[in-house]
C-alpha cells in the first residue's frame, strides 16, 4: 500500500465508522432525559474566579440553560408527554448565579419572576430578587412594575405595592403602571389585577415557550372572571350565592360552560371565591385526576 | 528600532494570523441569531457574544505571539545574526514588542469592526430598551486590547529568561487569569468578614500580589458596553496611565534579564 493511499485508507475507514455511530449517538442524546439537561451548578464564587472577564458571557450562559430547560419541558407538558416537574429549585438557584456574575441580566429576572411567583409561591424570593435588580437596572420600569404586580396580588401589601408601581410609572412613563397603582389596590380587583399583568407580559414575550405558558394563564384567569360576574349577577338577582358554578350554568348566567385549559374543573369555594381543582398547573390537574380517580376506586 | 517592528509586523502577516483571525471573525455573522433566543435583551446579548469573541481570539493572541517571539528568535538563532548588527538587546526587545502590540491593535480594528456590525444588525432586529452607547463599546474594544498588550509584555519578559515556551506560555495564562480576579480578592479582604477570618500573613501576602500583578480588572468595560452604562471619564484616563507605566516596568525588567542572558 503505498504511502498516499494509506491517510485515505484510513480515513475513510474512520469516516465509516463516524457515520454508523453517528446515528446511535444522536438518539441516545435526544433521548437522555431532560431533568438531567439543568445540569449542575459549581459554587458561584468559584465561577466568578474561574469566569475571569467573561462574567457577563457565563451570566448569559446559565441563563439560556434554564430557559432551554424549561421550554423543552413546557412543550412536552403542552402536548401532555408524562414528564417530571421542573426543578425549580435548580432553576432558582442557576437564575440567582446569573445575576451574581451579572446584575444587570434582565432575561434572568424576568423568566424568575414568570416561575417564582406563579409555579412556586415564593413571593418574598422574586421581589428580593428584583430589589436587587432595581439597584443596578435603574432605568428598567420593569422590575418595580414585576414587584408591584407581586406586592399586590400575591403578597396582599399594598401600601408597598403602590411604592413599587409609583417608581414604575415615573420611569416608563406609561399609563399602566398608573393605572395598577391606583385602580386594583383591593381585594376585589385581584383577577382584573392579574389579567391586566398577564396581558401585558404574553404581549411583550417572544419566547414560544414562555408566550404560551403566558396565554394559557391569561385564558384560566378570563374563565375565572366570567365565572365571578355571574357569580356576582346571582348574587344580586337571589341575595345568595351559587353553591356551584354547574348552578350558574343551568340559570343561564354563564355561557358557555367554563373550561379551565390546565385541565382542572372550577369550583366555588363556600366564600363564593371561584377556585379550580389544577391549581393553575399541569401537574395540578393530573395530581387531582389521579386522586379522583383513587377516590373512586 | 523601527525596523524590527516592521520585520515583527510582516512575519506576523507571513505567519497568516490575520488570516486565521479573519476566518474566526465568520462568528461574528452568527452572533445575530443566536442571540435572539434571549426574551428581553437581544441586543445586550450581541454584545456580550461580540465583546468575548474578540476577548477569547486577543487572548489566544496575546500568549501565542507574546510568549512564542523572543523564544523563537532564540530557537531558530535569529538572535545572533540580528543582534550582531548594531542593535542592543533592549531595543530589539522594544522593538519586538511593538511590532506586535501595533498588531493586537490592528486585529482589535478589524475585530471591532465585525462586532460593531453584528450589534448594529441585532440592534435594528430587535431595538434595545435603553439606545446603544457606541463610544462605551468602541472604549471598551480599545481597552481589551489594552489588556492583552500587557498580557504580551509579560509573556514576551518571561521569554526572556526562559529556554522554553512553557514558562511564558503558562506564565501569562497565569498572570491573565490571576490579573482578571486580583481585584476582587482585594476587595474582598477589605471587608470586615474577610478581616476576622484570614490571617495577616495572607492579607500582606495577597496585597502584595495585588500591587505586582497587573490589574487587568479595570480594562473590563464590557458591563458598561452591553447596558449602555456611561463611562467614567477619570477612571479611564488613571486606567490608560496605569498601562503606560507597568508596561515601562515589565519592560525595562524584561530588558534588564534579556541584557545578561548567556546565547550559546
Amino acid at each position: 500500500m503505498s504511502a498516499v493511499s494509506r491517510p485515505v485508507v484510513a480515513l475513510l475507514v474512520s469516516l465509516t465508522i463516524y457515520c454508523a455511530v453517528l446515528g446511535p449517538f444522536t438518539a441516545y442524546m435526544k433521548q437522555k432525559p431532560i431533568e438531567e439537561k439543568l445540569g449542575y451548578l459549581p459554587s458561584i464564587n468559584v465561577l466568578r474566579y474561574a469566569s475571569a472577564d467573561h462574567k457577563e458571557l457565563v451570566g448569559a450562559s446559565l441563563v439560556m440553560k434554564v430557559i432551554m430547560y424549561f421550554g423543552g419541558i413546557a412543550e412536552k407538558q403542552q402536548a401532555n408527554v408524562i414528564v417530571q416537574p421542573p426543578d425549580y429549585k435548580g432553576m432558582s438557584g442557576m437564575l440567582h448565579g446569573a445575576v451574581k456574575l451579572d446584575p444587570y441580566n434582565m432575561d434572568a429576572y424576568y423568566f424568575a419572576q414568570s416561575f417564582l411567583t406563579w409555579e412556586v409561591k415564593q413571593y418574598k424570593l422574586a421581589n428580593d430578587l428584583l430589589d436587587y435588580g432595581m439597584k443596578y437596572r435603574t432605568w428598567d420600569w420593569m422590575l418595580p412594575f414585576f414587584a408591584g404586580f407581586n406586592s399586590a396580588y400575591f403578597i396582599k401589601d399594598y401600601k408597598k405595592a403602590s411604592e413599587y408601581y409609583k417608581r414604575a410609572g415615573e420611569l416608563s412613563g406609561s399609563d399602566l403602571s398608573k393605572l395598577l397603582a391606583g385602580r386594583y389596590m383591593q381585594e376585589s380587583g385581584q383577577t382584573d389585577l392579574a389579567i391586566t399583568y398577564l396581558s401585558a407580559m404574553e404581549k411583550g414575550e417572544r419566547n414560544p415557550a414562555v408566550k404560551k405558558n403566558y396565554q394559557t394563564r391569561l385564558t384560566a384567569f378570563q374563565e375565572v372572571r366570567r365565572i365571578e360576574l355571574a357569580r356576582d349577577s346571582f348574587l344580586a338577582s337571589g341575595g345568595t350565592l351559587p353553591v356551584s358554578v354547574d348552578n350558574l350554568v343551568r340559570s343561564g348566567l354563564l355561557s358557555p360552560p367554563p373550561a379551565d385549559p390546565y385541565g382542572g374543573q372550577f369550583y366555588l369555594e363556600a366564600n363564593g371565591k371561584v377556585a379550580t381543582t389544577s391549581k393553575f398547573a399541569f401537574a395540578g390537574a393530573k395530581k387531582a385526576t389521579t386522586q379522583n380517580a383513587g377516590e373512586t376506586r | 528600532m523601527l525596523s524590527i517592528v516592521t520585520i515583527t509586523l510582516k512575519g506576523i502577516f507571513r505567519d497568516r494570523i490575520f488570516q486565521g483571525i479573519m476566518v474566526l471573525s465568520v462568528l461574528f455573522i452568527f452572533i445575530p441569531s443566536v442571540a435572539s433566543l434571549s426574551m428581553r435583551q437581544v441586543t445586550e446579548l450581541s454584545t456580550t457574544l461580540s465583546l468575548s469573541l474578540i476577548s477569547f481570539i486577543m487572548l489566544l493572541l496575546a500568549i501565542f505571539l507574546g510568549a512564542t517571539s523572543i523564544w523563537k528568535d532564540i530557537e531558530r538563532r535569529y538572535t545572533f545574526s540580528v543582534l550582531s548588527l548594531p542593535v542592543s538587546r533592549s531595543t530589539y526587545l522594544v522593538g519586538r514588542f511593538l511590532g506586535i502590540a501595533i498588531f493586537m491593535l490592528i486585529a482589535a480594528l478589524f475585530l471591532g469592526s465585525a462586532a460593531i456590525v453584528s450589534i448594529k444588525i441585532a440592534s435594528l432586529t430587535y431595538p434595545p430598551a435603553r439606545p446603544l452607547l457606541w463610544s462605551a463599546i468602541i472604549t471598551s474594544i480599545v481597552f481589551d486590547a489594552l489588556k492583552y498588550i500587557i498580557v504580551v509584555a509579560v509573556a514576551m519578559t518571561l521569554a526572556t529568561v526562559s529556554t522554553s515556551f512553557f514558562l511564558p506560555v503558562f506564565g501569562a495564562i497565569s498572570t491573565f487569569l490571576a490579573g482578571t480576579v486580583t481585584q476582587q480578592v482585594y476587595d474582598y479582604l477589605q471587608t470586615p468578614s474577610a478581616q476576622a477570618a484570614v490571617s495577616v500573613v495572607v492579607r500582606k501576602s495577597a496585597l502584595v500580589l495585588y500591587y505586582l500583578l497587573p490589574n487587568l480588572s479595570g480594562f473590563d468595560l464590557k458591563v458598561h458596553a452591553i447596558y449602555a452604562i456611561p463611562l467614567n471619564t477619570q477612571g479611564l484616563l488613571l486606567s490608560a496611565v496605569y498601562f503606560l507605566i507597568y508596561i515601562g516596568i515589565v519592560l525595562s525588567v524584561g530588558a534588564l534579564l534579556f541584557a545578561r542572558r548567556e546565547m550559546k
